[in-house]
């Protein structure tokens, strides 16, 4: 398989130096063609120039001779061959050419080998007696490099698919991890609020037992102490009486007895229910107050400030961590989408490469079939394009053939009509013979029996093409064999009927008008097998007419009113002057116009009466070309449907006696017959 | 037929020589640098920087000169510097391996210098005797 070239130039050139550009081209077609990259051309090219060179300059030393270059591509490698019929040259040394050697020399010679090893994967110095080749392969490595842009390269299906989706999935959960996010750090600081809240209740109920009892401000404040203490969150606790006095404060026990100062930056005026938020350098914090309540009685309130700082702190950890997991998660999911994508496309690769191979000459194997419907169908749907196309390609040259065939066979059959008419004494002859299709089943002929007697026949096998013209072409000879044994015209046709009957194939009949004339008595003995009547046209009144001796066709199997002979009529002419006879097959009368009317008989007698008598000085060969020019017309060019052939002829003076009483008008030299 | 035109910018013995070439250096053009190679050397200019930036290819005739003059350029202590090449010719220079013999420079200014920072001083002692 690898070993079958893709192709394979030769071409010859004078190896002369004008014409190392054409030998360039030609080498850098070839390169081209093979789908080697710039810089393999380039190199190739200069390989090939030094082969060139060398045979141009040493194998002919300037001399007259002819170089012959042969480029055979295949697929995996190329083979330049340079062939000379000059003086061999001897490389200095079959193995390589070592460069630092070639320095040392300091020579020029075997520089160009040495680069032709370079350049080329194997060198070949084949020489003979008469003939040198120089042949280098270089091996078909690496493809032209793809010039797209790096991007467009890397904007393949797979790439997009994945951006896509990475695109999409990151929205999907940075949107997810956004909402999870607020609503942990809502909840958070919502869980923060209520602890707080219900601390401040402990310590607003513990308060009030202090207050009811008129605890000391020691004790006091080692409540507010010890509750800041075991609660890091707490900021600051403050308790105060209903004037607003500090009874108890976590921070610094010297405002006690003071009136509460609330912390710079808290504005109380539009307090809600819940806490307040509020910054201190730079430190975000939260006031809550609680009254110190013992029944209905009121003894003061409890002021708390806590920090959601920690809080914050510790949410902002987990988010970080949530994000990393969300991040890494992300990466997997890309690099699966990546390799799934990679999984979906390769059916896709698998078809391309067998479309490649199938452009590449491979035509016989087929796409397996698999993976996902959709890939099931483009194989499919490939596979019978291949198959339709290979097909095709059979079929065509299969047609090809036979049409050369076809076409050769019609040239036998043009061998087998008349090449020229016999000069037959007395009259003058003209015959046309054309072809429906290339080989045609009609057949005229006209051939001497005996001296001065003369066979003129016109026979149409029945269908056409090349079933019809093969029986036609065995009928011309059957014919001419048993008219030399026969003594009629009648007894002619009997003998090639019974002849064809037992060499025909069945349910083949012949049709033929076949007339013998005797010179010497300017007679016609006319026979028909079943052909269309033949036209007559007397001189004497200017009239045409037909004349249709009966007959049963050629070939017909025997009927029971008896055999073939007795249905055959001779009919006896004797010939005028300027009497004309019209012999032909039905392709003239049955050929049809667009319309489809046919040209007809009536048509037919009209124009060959009106002829005569407008021009009954011309040879008979003006007449057939008046009357195929008229078919023609008729037909619109159309071609004809059926084989058309026919012979015309018409008895002439004949004799210097004769010519001086005979109408003047008639020409006494017949005509050059044609074909 | 491709044209070629060579210009040279001849200095002093033991100064460097500078050859521009533009144009193809092919079987057919090869024979004009040969000359002017065959100049310098018989002169005894063995310091030379080939700029090649107007060189678009050069075939095998025209490597050849580099290569067969190289041996007595070095034997008299001086060198072939090529300079400039464009990418296509220096694929060639450096696929076909003349990186071992013939030295390539991106500019004629640092071959030059490469001349007087290296056997500068070595080829003056050596014209003086």
């Amino acid at each position: 398989m690898i070993r079958r070239p893709v192709k394979e130039i030769n071409a010859e050139f004078s190896a002369e130096e004008k014409y190392l550009d054409s030998i360039q081209r030609t080498v850098r077609e070839a390169c081209v063609a093979a789908n080697m990259s710039r810089k393999e051309i380039s190199a190739v090219l200069l390989a090939t120039e030094e082969a060139a060179t060398n045979i141009i300059r040493h194998a002919y030393l300037y001399e007259k001779g002819v170089l012959r270059l042969r480029i055979v591509i295949y697929r995996k490698f190329v083979v330049f061959s340079f062939i000379d019929f000059g003086r061999s040259f001897q490389p200095n040394s079959t193995g390589k050419i070592d460069l630092e050697k070639l320095v040392e020399s300091g020579r020029k010679g075997g520089l160009g080998f040495y680069m032709m090893q370079k350049i080329m994967d194997s060198v070949e110095y084949i020489s003979s007696a008469s003939r040198n080749e120089l042949r280098m392969i270089k091996r078909l490595g690496e493809t032209k490099a793809d010039t797209r842009p790096l991007i467009r390269r890397m904007w393949s299906l797979r790439m997009k698919f994945s951006i896509w989706t990475f695109f999409i999935v990151s929205v999907i959960i940075g949107g997810a991890f956004y909402y999870i996010d607020r609503q942990t750090s809502d909840q958070i600081l919502d869980r923060l609020d209520n602890t707080v809240q219900s601390l401040v209740k402990t310590v607003a109920d513990q308060a009030a037992g202090y207050f009811i009892r008129s605890r000391s401000d020691v004790e006091f404040d080692e409540l507010v102490v010890s509750y800041v203490r075991a609660n890091p969150e707490l900021d600051l606790l403050v308790l105060t009486d209903t004037l607003g006095i500090v009874r108890a404060h976590s921070d610094d026990a010297r405002n006690i007895r003071k009136p509460f100062v609330l912390p710079p930056g808290l504005d109380t005026t539009e307090a809600g229910p819940g806490p307040i938020r509020f910054e201190e350098d730079g430190r975000e914090l939260n006031y809550l107050s609680w009254p110190i309540l013992s029944g209905r009685r009121q003894f003061g309130e409890a002021h708390v400030v806590y920090s959601s700082e920690e809080v914050l702190r510790q949410r902002s950890e987990a988010r970080w961590r949530t994000s990393l997991v969300t991040v890494l998660l992300l990466a997997v999911g890309v690099l699966g989408i990546y390799v799934l994508s990679n999984y979906f496309v390769r059916p896709i690769v698998r078809i391309t490469q067998r479309v490649r191979r199938f452009a590449s000459g491979d035509l016989e194997s087929e796409l397996p079939l698999g993976g996902a419907e959709e890939f099931f169908e483009i194989s499919r749907a490939l596979n019978e394009m291949m198959t339709r196309l290979s097909q095709d390609r059979k079929n065509i040259v299969a047609r090809e053939k036979l049409a050369k065939e076809i076409e050769v066979a019609s040239q036998i059959q043009q061998t087998l009509l008349p090449h020229e008419l016999p000069d037959i004494f007395g009259l003058e002859l003209d015959a046309f013979y054309r072809a429906a299709s290339v080989v045609g089943g009609d057949l005229y002929d006209v051939f001497e029996i005996d001296p001065g007697r003369y066979c003129l026949v016109v026979a149409d096998v029945s269908g056409k093409g090349v079933p019809a013209s093969l029986v036609m072409s065995m009928l011309r000879t059957v014919i001419q064999i048993h008219a030399a044994r026969a003594e009629s015209a009648r007894n002619i046709l009997i003998r090639v009927d019974s002849y064809l009957k037992k060499n025909m194939p069945g349910g083949m009949f012949i049709t033929v008008m076949l007339a013998v004339y005797d010179s010497a008595e300017r007679s016609l003995s006319l026979v028909s097998a079943g052909h269309n009547p033949m036209l007559y046209f007397a001189a004497e009144d200017h009239e045409v007419r037909p004349i249709n001796p009966s007959g049963m066709p050629l070939g017909m199997p025997v009927t029971l009113e008896g055999g073939f002979g007795d249905s055959l009529e001779e009919r006896r002419m004797e010939l005028h002057n300027g009497d004309l006879f019209f012999i032909f097959t039905d392709g003239i009368t049955e050929a049809a116009d667009r319309e489809g009317r046919q040209f007809g008989m009536d048509r037919l007698a009209k124009f060959l009466r009106q002829w005569l008598v407008a021009n009954g000085s011309e040879g008979v060969h003006t007449l057939s070309e008046a009357l195929v020019a008229e078919l023609d017309d008729f037909t619109g060019f159309a071609g004809p449907a059926d084989d058309i052939s026919f012979i015309i002829a018409r008895a002439v003076v004949t004799g210097e006696a004769d010519q001086t009483e005979g109408p003047a008008t008639i020409s006494s030299a017949p005509d050059d017959p044609e074909i | 037929m491709e044209n070629i035109s060579i210009s040279l910018s001849e200095s002093g013995p033991g100064q460097v020589s500078e050859v521009r070439v533009d144009g193809v250096i092919d079987t057919n053009t090869a024979r004009e640098l040969e000359e002017v190679f065959d100049t310098l050397m018989k002169r005894g200019r063995y310091r030379v920087v080939v700029d090649l930036a107007g060189v678009e290819y050069i075939s095998s005739a025209g490597w050849g000169i580099f290569i067969s003059n190289i041996r007595d350029v070095r034997a008299n202590a001086g060198d072939i510097k090529l300079a400039n090449m464009i990418p296509n010719v220096y694929e060639i220079y450096d696929l076909l391996e003349f990186d071992k013999v013939l030295k390539a420079y991106s500019s004629v200014d640092e071959a030059r210098s490469d001349f007087s920072s290296l056997t500068g001083t070595e080829v003056k002692k050596k014209t003086r005797m």
